[in-house]
């Protein structure tokens, strides 16, 4: 049975349809990202799970479990920036969570360290940096042990050294085997933290899957001769190539799975073509994903 | 246990905060400063008349006039500063967005409901109780105070700071939100109740208003001296009229906020 299952999820905001029939499934175990671009309907999703904001219409389920109290306190989240109490510092903000949380003697000295938050823990909210607060919002969410973390923009508005040591905590959250929903606007955030994802654009999902599949990171090549047009016909009808496009005199292809880059030179040269010009290149994530949402 | 759990909650949250320290402070200062002042001003209140001299105010002073006094001298912080708490205890939640955040964290909808009005009976008990006290250690007379007296007491400190709640979910915003709760409870209310009454109908159901209930829980005792004066004057609500209606106007205030919080986006 599905941890999360969401079916037919809508909302509007007025006129604006901020998602729009959206049928999710995550499974326990799985870091799951949610990938879309600025408005997308990712952290609309995230507050309508975490019932901040209510659906338009459809409905989700946590857990197979139609209890709210229950479900509810299985999950740690972080939505949006971290808000707290300004005039409380962080373990008087930690133990109101976990009184919120059905939470006795919570370990806050571990949870502060985790956070590396435990030297300012007598601080007042209101004088932590902003990746001091993000940290703070993540020690929050494993209050009480929870079996889900929603994390939502987890690295936004950090400073590389911020976004490197909250992906370096989530990562050491995602090796204890919790289940973690994380929205991101970054394809490589998502790539290095996630082994699931699902895109999401205009409150629509676009596609889902383990992140290899759904994020294809098949080459791409770069090859030119002496007469373009000529290669370009010739590999237009082949099953060689998944992708063909003619970039001035150069040819930008993809192979097909499991093709390789010698074939194509082969191909060519059977048929009297002499390569000039063979270049690998990485695939770029944001290609492939650019791809997925302007379908 | 449930609800213990909910008032820890409350208590966390304001217990640390200065604003609501400062306004217990108030609180028990201008309650206090107020009875001491109408008592010295009450005690040397002499009236001379056919060369014999006499304080008409005095048997506001000893019982049982001395808790309807103590009462209405507390309505004036129970109105400004309640209220205020009342506005301040939602405003602290939306501007922080820590209301959200609760829920974010895990307290159900229902339960957000439940801690507000648990918090608001609780501080209006805490008011309530400190008029007892200071009343016991202040009054000039013996006995306690009736039991209406004492409810009338509690019920007009849980309307006023259910009508700022109310006000503080509405506007959202401190300044506002208290300014227009301010205005409402000291003016806006007696201003339409005047218009209405000379320009449209001259109707005791003028008094069944909100602010003119929750002013009749406690009214100002009128002086033995002064009573033959006001004969012929319109009568004021009954203290059963005004706890009915202020039981009403609590539930009422209690459901427009639970449907508020229980409906809307956060």
């Amino acid at each position: 049975m599905p941890l999360l299952a969401v079916n037919n999820l809508a909302k509007n905001f007025g006129s604006v349809r901020a998602l729009n029939g959206l049928d999710l499934t995550v499974e326990a175990g799985q870091v799951f990202g949610l990938l879309g671009p600025n408005g997308s309907g990712k952290t609309t999703l995230l507050a309508v799970l975490l019932d901040v904001i209510r659906p338009s219409g459809g409905s989700f389920l946590w857990f197979d479990n139609p209890d709210e109290t229950h479900a509810r306190q299985r999950i740690g989240a972080l939505l949006e920036t971290p808000n707290f109490y300004p005039y409380l510092n962080a373990e008087q903000n930690l133990a109101l969570v976990a009184t919120i949380k059905h939470v006795t003697n919570p370990p806050l000295q571990s949870l502060l360290e985790l956070v590396q938050l435990s030297e300012r823990r007598h601080s007042a909210y209101k004088t932590y940096s902003l990746g001091m607060k993000q940290r703070l919002a993540l020690a929050s969410c494993l209050v009480g042990d929870p079996d889900v973390l929603i994390l939502d923009e987890p690295t936004n508005g950090l400073d590389p050294e911020g976004m490197i040591e909250v992906r370096h905590i989530i990562q050491k959250i995602a090796a204890q085997g919790k289940t973690i929903i994380m929205a991101s606007h970054l394809l490589d955030e998502v790539e290095k933290i996630c082994s699931h994802v699902a895109i999401i654009k205009n409150g629509k999902l676009l596609a889902t899957g383990a992140v290899g599949s759904i994020l294809n990171r098949q080459p791409t090549l770069e090859v030119g001769t002496a007469d373009v047009e000529k290669l370009r016909l010739l590999l237009s009808g082949q099953t060689l190539v998944r992708k063909l496009e003619r970039m001035g005199e150069r040819l930008e292809l993809e192979l097909s799975p499991g093709r390789l880059p010698a074939e194509l030179n082969r191909l060519a040269f059977e048929h009297g073509i002499v390569l000039d010009h063979l270049v690998l290149k990485p695939s770029s994530l944001e290609m492939e994903f650019l791809e997925i949402t302007r379908q | 246990m449930k609800l213990l759990r909910l008032l820890l909650i409350e208590w966390r949250k304001f217990a640390p905060n200065i604003t609501f320290r400062v306004m217990v402070v108030l609180y028990v200062a201008s309650f206090t400063l107020i009875l001491s002042l109408a008592r010295l001003v009450g005690s040397n209140f002499k009236l001379t008349a056919n060369g014999q001299s006499c304080n008409p105010t005095a048997d506001l002073f000893t019982y049982p006039k001395n808790w309807q006094l103590l009462a209405w001298i507390g309505s004036w912080p129970n109105m400004a500063l309640l209220g205020f708490l009342g506005v301040f205890m939602i405003t602290l939640e939306f501007s922080n967005k820590t209301l959200r955040q609760s829920v974010i964290f895990g307290l159900t909808r229902k339960e957000v409901v439940m801690a507000k009005l648990a918090w608001v009976i609780m501080l209006a008990l805490a008011a309530t109780v400190f008029y007892l006290v200071l009343g016991m250690i202040g009054g000039t007379g013996f006995g306690l105070p009736s039991a209406g007296g004492l409810s009338g007491f509690f019920l007009q400190a849980v309307g006023y700071l259910l009508l700022g709640t109310l006000a503080g979910l509405l506007i959202r915003q401190t300044a506002l939100a208290t300014l227009l709760y301010l205005a409402y409870v000291m003016f806006l209310e007696s201003v339409a109740r005047w218009i209405f009454y000379f320009a449209v109908a001259k109707t005791r159901l003028l008094l069944f208003l909100p602010e003119q209930v929750l002013s009749a829980l406690t009214p100002l005792p009128v002086p033995e001296s002064v009573g033959p004066m006001t004969r012929g004057l319109a009568l004021p609500l009954s203290l059963m009229e005004a706890s009915l209606m202020a039981l009403l106007y609590a539930a009422l205030f209690a459901a427009l906020f639970s449907n508020r919080i229980l409906k809307s986006d956060l």
